[in-house]
């Protein structure tokens, strides 16, 4: 029997029982939509990621004690034994590095503002060089002035503060420049508000306070270690301004040749490879689900066309007297069975862009961005032709089935 | 056993010492107990006997539905009794003409696409196939009926439907198994009428029956019992 025809019968044997033929493709359904959606909306959050993490600076690196991303508690104790890092090697490491446009320094406490009766927790209290605001993703002024050298020299008690301190303690307009806040009950004065950046998977970018670095110290003792921050040249010179630096730290700490070092390096890069492993992890579970769920849908179609062939066996019977052979009547139930596991992976790519569509519209609400999460060709291509194979698969054996019936008994049955 | 078969211009069927045995658990049991005829071009025939009597084995046997334990069946010089399934179905496809008594059209295709059915296991392309389809429902006076579903169609107009799907490849012998057993009287006899006009076309009719009022359309009758012919009778 030709395709064509072979089809003909397919289709309008499923539309005969459409709601049967839905339900039996469910499986189906569920493990093309999953997979489909999952693979969008981990590109979709990569984008993201990578959007903001191109807000931290292109070209910007830090050098630090710790690493950024710890693994294990005996690596924080490993870590934790280097050398700190001291006001000192600033000037050190912008000598020996011309690739670096600007060499800077920020030392981090979490600690607490006041102002009147209202309290700002969790604040993060940055001691920084003058310079600092210019590294790394930029921060423009909202109002104000930035810290200048002379604040620094002086270890003034000045701040730039973050937008959410403005909206904590001065409200509806009130002026925050020259008022006087308490951080960590030590009264600086506001000279300076940064501008408004927003949220970062629910993270706050603007709970912070900006003071001289001497200031800092000042506070809080100067035993603490220093971050170093680099802007490079360019682009081009970001890998050779990370070399030079690292150089000059090794040389300041007469390291061995050989050696490793004994700080970091971190760029924006350290986050995406965190990001980039978990999203494998995701992947590897995503296709897990979706190998088991289409070993159900194909499970479910096999039984649903034995069924099928069940309930037709006198029809068969009939094809076979007018002349069908037996590989016509294969031809027919896995036909068939094909295009009912190729409608469920329609229906799952379907499912998929509805799917993909709502949860980007949640995700970029909660996380205040542009998120949209397509759905790509190659993922439809997939989608279509694992259908067809578990199509394939699961009717083989009612098709076998349909085909090896003798006409003499077919023709008898019901 | 005969070896190969004489060729025999006019007999369009040569059955010789046909067995066909059934193995039920210890027992055998056997339908057709060397049954051997011969049927000419042209000739209406009608095979009678009581249940039991081995005439639908035999009609199987001469559809091409089944082979014979024993013995050799020869349709229109072609040794079917040796022969595999696919070449069966191609036999039953070109040279036998079914009519069921229950009609065995699908219900859910038209009366065109019914009749277009064993053009398509022929591999016949789609206009000829559906030019095809219509005259045979034409000749049997349905040509206005082409679209219809069997659903919407009278017992009589689905048997007629039945009979230009028999018709439509124009086979060797029409094979009717009691054609009028789901129709009522009149109705009945309207279809052997379509019979008897069949015949005078030249086409070679064989119906298994156990109606003595279908059996006498024929010119010939041949009755079963137990396995055998009892006795084989023409017309005069």
């Amino acid at each position: 029997m030709p395709f064509l025809e072979a089809v003909r019968v397919a289709v309008s044997s499923l539309r005969a029982n459409k709601l049967r033929s839905f339900l039996t493709v469910l499986g189906i359904l569920i493990g093309v939509s999953s997979v489909i959606a999952v693979v969008a909306i981990t590109e979709g959050l990569d984008r993201y990621m990578s959007d903001r993490v191109l807000q931290l600076g292109g070209k910007s690196f830090n050098l630090q004690k710790m690493p950024d991303i710890i693994t294990s508690r005996e690596q924080w104790l490993e870590m934790n034994k280097r050398k700190k890092i001291e006001r000192d090697d600033v000037e050190y490491v912008r000598r020996g590095c011309d690739a670096c446009a600007e060499v800077g320094a920020m030392v981090p406490h979490s600690g607490h503002a006041k102002y009147g009766r209202t309290t700002q927790n969790s604040l993060q209290v940055m001691g920084i060089t003058e310079n600092y605001s210019r590294i790394g993703s930029l921060r423009d002024l909202f109002a104000g002035r930035h810290l200048v050298q002379a604040d620094i020299d002086a270890a003034r008690p000045v701040a730039v503060i973050g937008y959410d301190l403005v909206e904590a303690f001065f409200p509806g307009g009130i002026e925050p420049i020259g008022k006087q806040i308490l951080i960590d009950q030590y009264p600086v004065r506001v000279v300076g508000v940064a501008e408004k950046k927003g949220a970062v998977f629910g993270q706050s970018q603007d709970n912070f306070a900006w003071i001289p670095i001497s200031t800092f110290e000042k506070f809080y003792s100067a035993r603490r270690s220093i971050n170093i921050s680099v802007e490079a040249r360019s682009m081009k010179l970001f890998e050779t301004a990370q070399d030079q630096a690292r150089v000059a730290m090794r040389v300041r700490r007469h390291a061995d040749f050989g050696a490793p070092d004994d700080f970091s390096i971190e760029t924006g890069q350290s986050v995406m490879d965190l990001w980039q492993s978990a999203t494998r992890g995701i992947y590897v579970v995503t296709i897990v689900v979706t190998a088991i769920s289409l070993l159900v849908g194909g499970i479910v179609v096999m039984n649903i066309m034995l069924v099928s062939v069940t309930e037709r066996v006198r029809e068969i019977g009939v094809r076979k007297a007018l002349g069908a052979r037996r590989r016509d009547i294969m031809r027919q139930f896995l036909v068939e069975s094909v295009i009912l596991a190729v409608f469920g992976g329609g229906l799952g790519i379907i499912g998929a862009a509805v799917f993909s569509t709502a949860l980007g519209a949640v995700l970029g609400g909660i996380m205040s961005a542009d998120f949209s999460a397509p759905v790509r060709p190659w993922a439809v291509a997939v989608a279509v032709g694992v259908s067809t194979a578990v199509g394939l698969v699961a009717g083989l054996y009612p098709a076998s089935r349909a085909a090896a019936l003798d006409p003499v008994e077919a023709l008898r049955s019901e | 056993m005969s070896a190969e078969p004489v060729i025999d211009r006019e007999a369009l069927i040569r059955a010789e010492d046909l067995w066909r045995t059934y193995q039920m658990g210890a027992e055998e049991i056997h339908a057709l107990q060397g049954v051997t005829f011969t049927v000419d071009r042209g000739e209406y025939v009608a095979i009678m006997g009581p249940s039991g009597s081995g005439k639908s084995t035999l009609m199987n046997l001469v559809g091409c539905l089944d082979t014979p334990t024993r013995g050799t069946y020869v349709l229109h010089g072609k040794t079917v009794s040796r022969m595999d399934d696919d070449e069966l179905a191609a036999i039953r496809n070109r040279e036998i003409g079914f009519v069921f008594q229950t009609f065995n059209l699908l219900p859910r295709a038209s009366a065109l696409h019914n009749v277009e059915l064993p053009l398509v296991y022929a591999g016949m392309p789609r206009d000829e196939r559906l030019a095809t389809a219509r005259r045979a429902l034409e000749m049997v006076d349905l040509g206005t009926r082409i679209g219809h579903k069997p659903n919407e169609l009278s017992g009589g107009q689905r048997q007629r439907v039945a009979i230009a799907r028999a018709l439509v490849m124009q086979p060797s012998i029409l094979l009717a198994d009691e054609p009028t057993g789901n129709l009522d009287s009149a109705t009945g006899e309207d279809i052997m009428r379509l019979f008897g006009k069949l015949h005078e076309d030249r086409h070679t009719i064989i119906i298994v029956t156990h109606e003595r009022d279908v059996a006498e359309h024929a010119h010939r009758v041949i009755h079963l019992r137990d396995g055998r012919i009892e006795s084989d009778e023409k017309k005069p």
